[in-house]
């Protein structure tokens, strides 16, 4: 499952752009290959993020993930609920299993994501991946 | 000859039913179904799971004197168990650490059924043979037969809906012909039952034990839920907790080495380590703090020096507690229920040292 209207990273992130934030979360390709995930851990509110670096991570019972700031920016929000409910990022890992908020540096940046289409043909060719 | 990872005869039945596989010692295995592991942990914890274990080594060691053969190499007593009995034992280098743990079944004075860790089979066959004795032959027979671990509460009412003959006690076995053996043994703190199959029968045991266990709610389990179960009850895991740089002193197994036994391989460096004290001590972890514990991670004492007092040799989440859990080699200064901390990468996470298991399981409580 690839929503048409979000961007995408080639390290399996989604991302949501809103006028002046952006929504991010993991694929569902991607929570498909961890297998259950158990715990989640997120950068601060009000922490700065570096694009391409690594920011959080994800856990599945038997190895750990991180998750990469799809663009730099200050964290504005970030989905609590995952603390007692890892498991969301399973189940609706487009809904519920957002991770964060972020206030973008430079919008520009954006330009440079993958499209539907493009994340689609990257998948694709990358069967068996597991990075998140 | 294929030079790609060793399967087991069940591997197309795991491909037909969309298993996610990974390679352990050398043998590419299911490591969880699209049912996920968490879903597959709980159905061994509170119905029947049934996994795939045939990678586990089988080694028959037969001819007169058997088991006075084997009981001068392995550790544990043989004349604790009589014919139709298990028991779990270590086969140690002279130096005492632990080359594998493995199950011996004893099925005549002659006749012997050893279950090695797959990495550890053709090792464990070598040393034997080191010092075998005429008329006794070690045969290694790794791929002639599959092993079926049915584990759960409702595991003995599927072996009997499956018209399957099932032993009564803890650590005893039958034999059903054919070399086919029914052991009530497991690795995952349940009732539970393994069975050894000649690999040409493998695909038609499973096919019934899973149609007479659909009323039961038989899940297929893959290595990924065998890992938690077994780190919940604190099992050792060869390769991580316990390996020939760890004795049985060490890792806490004193229990199953059979310290009046005249000889067993090992003897002498166990005692000595005995009498001066072991240098470390594998013991149990709740990380409290939030997080998940890792191999090689560093335990360090909860005050402001942060001392490193051991590593981390498994870690897991555990479906039961929702919490990280692990095992871990700690200075022997460390107690049970003292706070220490897991350096998590860079953080430090509070934990307190148990000792398992973790979970209210015992493989030796009898069927409902």
């Amino acid at each position: 499952m690839i929503p048409e209207d979000l961007r995408y990273t080639a390290e399996h992130e989604w991302v949501k752009v809103d006028e002046e934030r952006v929504r991010v979360g993991i694929t569902d390709y991607a929570q498909r290959s961890l297998g259950d995930i158990v715990y989640v851990t997120l950068p601060e509110v009000g922490s700065d993020v570096v694009a391409g670096q690594p920011c959080g991570e994800v856990e599945s019972t038997k190895s750990v993930s991180d998750v990469y700031a799809p663009v730099s920016g200050e964290v504005v929000a970030r989905n609590e609920n995952l603390t007692s409910r890892p498991e969301l990022v399973n189940t609706d890992p487009y809904g519920e299993g957002w991770m964060l908020e972020i206030r973008p540096n430079d919008s520009a940046e954006l330009g440079g994501l993958l499209d539907a289409e493009g994340y689609r043909r990257l998948v694709g060719n990358d069967e068996g991946s597991s990075d998140a | 000859m294929s030079s790609g990872p060793r399967r087991s005869p069940l591997h197309s039945w795991h491909v037909a039913h969309k298993a996610a596989f990974a390679e352990f010692a050398g043998w590419e295995m299911p490591r969880e179904y699209p049912t996920g592991v968490l879903a597959e942990h709980q159905a061994v914890r509170t119905a029947v799971g049934i996994f795939d274990v045939s990678h586990l080594g089988k080694i028959i060691v037969r001819g007169p004197g058997a088991r006075e053969f084997a009981n001068r190499c392995l550790t544990n007593d043989l004349d604790r168990i009589g014919p139709g009995r298990a028991q779990y034992t270590l086969c140690c280098r002279d130096d005492g650490g632990i080359v594998d743990d493995l199950i011996v079944y004893l099925r005549s004075d002659d006749d012997l059924l050893l279950i090695p860790n797959a990495a550890n089979a053709a090792t464990v066959a070598e040393i034997l043979g080191r010092d075998v004795p005429d008329g006794v032959q070690i045969a290694d027979r790794h791929a002639d037969f599959a092993v079926l671990a049915v584990q759960g509460p409702a595991s003995a009412a599927v072996l009997d809906a499956a018209g399957l003959p099932r032993p009564h006690q803890y650590m005893s076995f039958l034999e059903a012909g054919d070399g086919f053996t029914v052991c009530r043994t497991g690795y995952t703190g349940e009732l539970g039952y393994e069975l050894v199959v000649p690999s040409e029968q493998a695909e038609k045991i499973w096919q019934r034990l899973i149609e007479a266990g659909e009323r039961f709610g038989i899940t297929p389990c893959g290595l990924g839920a065998r890992d938690t179960l077994r780190t919940e009850m604190g099992y050792p895991l060869h390769g991580q907790d316990i390996s020939p740089e760890v004795t049985p002193n060490q890792a806490r197994l004193g229990w199953a080495v059979g310290w009046r036994k005249p000889a067993f391989r090992g003897r002498d460096a166990l005692l000595a380590e005995r009498e001066r004290g072991p240098s470390r001590l594998l013991r149990g972890l709740r990380v409290t703090g939030g997080g998940i514990p890792r191999p090689g991670m560093a335990v360090v004492r909860a005050d402001d020096a942060g001392e490193v007092i051991g590593r981390v040799t498994s870690g897991t989440f555990s479906p039961t507690l929702r919490m990280g859990i692990g095992l871990a080699l700690l200075d022997p200064s460390v107690a049970a229920g003292d706070s220490v901390a897991v350096d998590i990468r860079g953080r430090r996470v509070p934990a307190v040292v148990v000792d398992p298991p973790f979970v209210d399981a015992d493989p030796r409580r009898d069927p409902a």
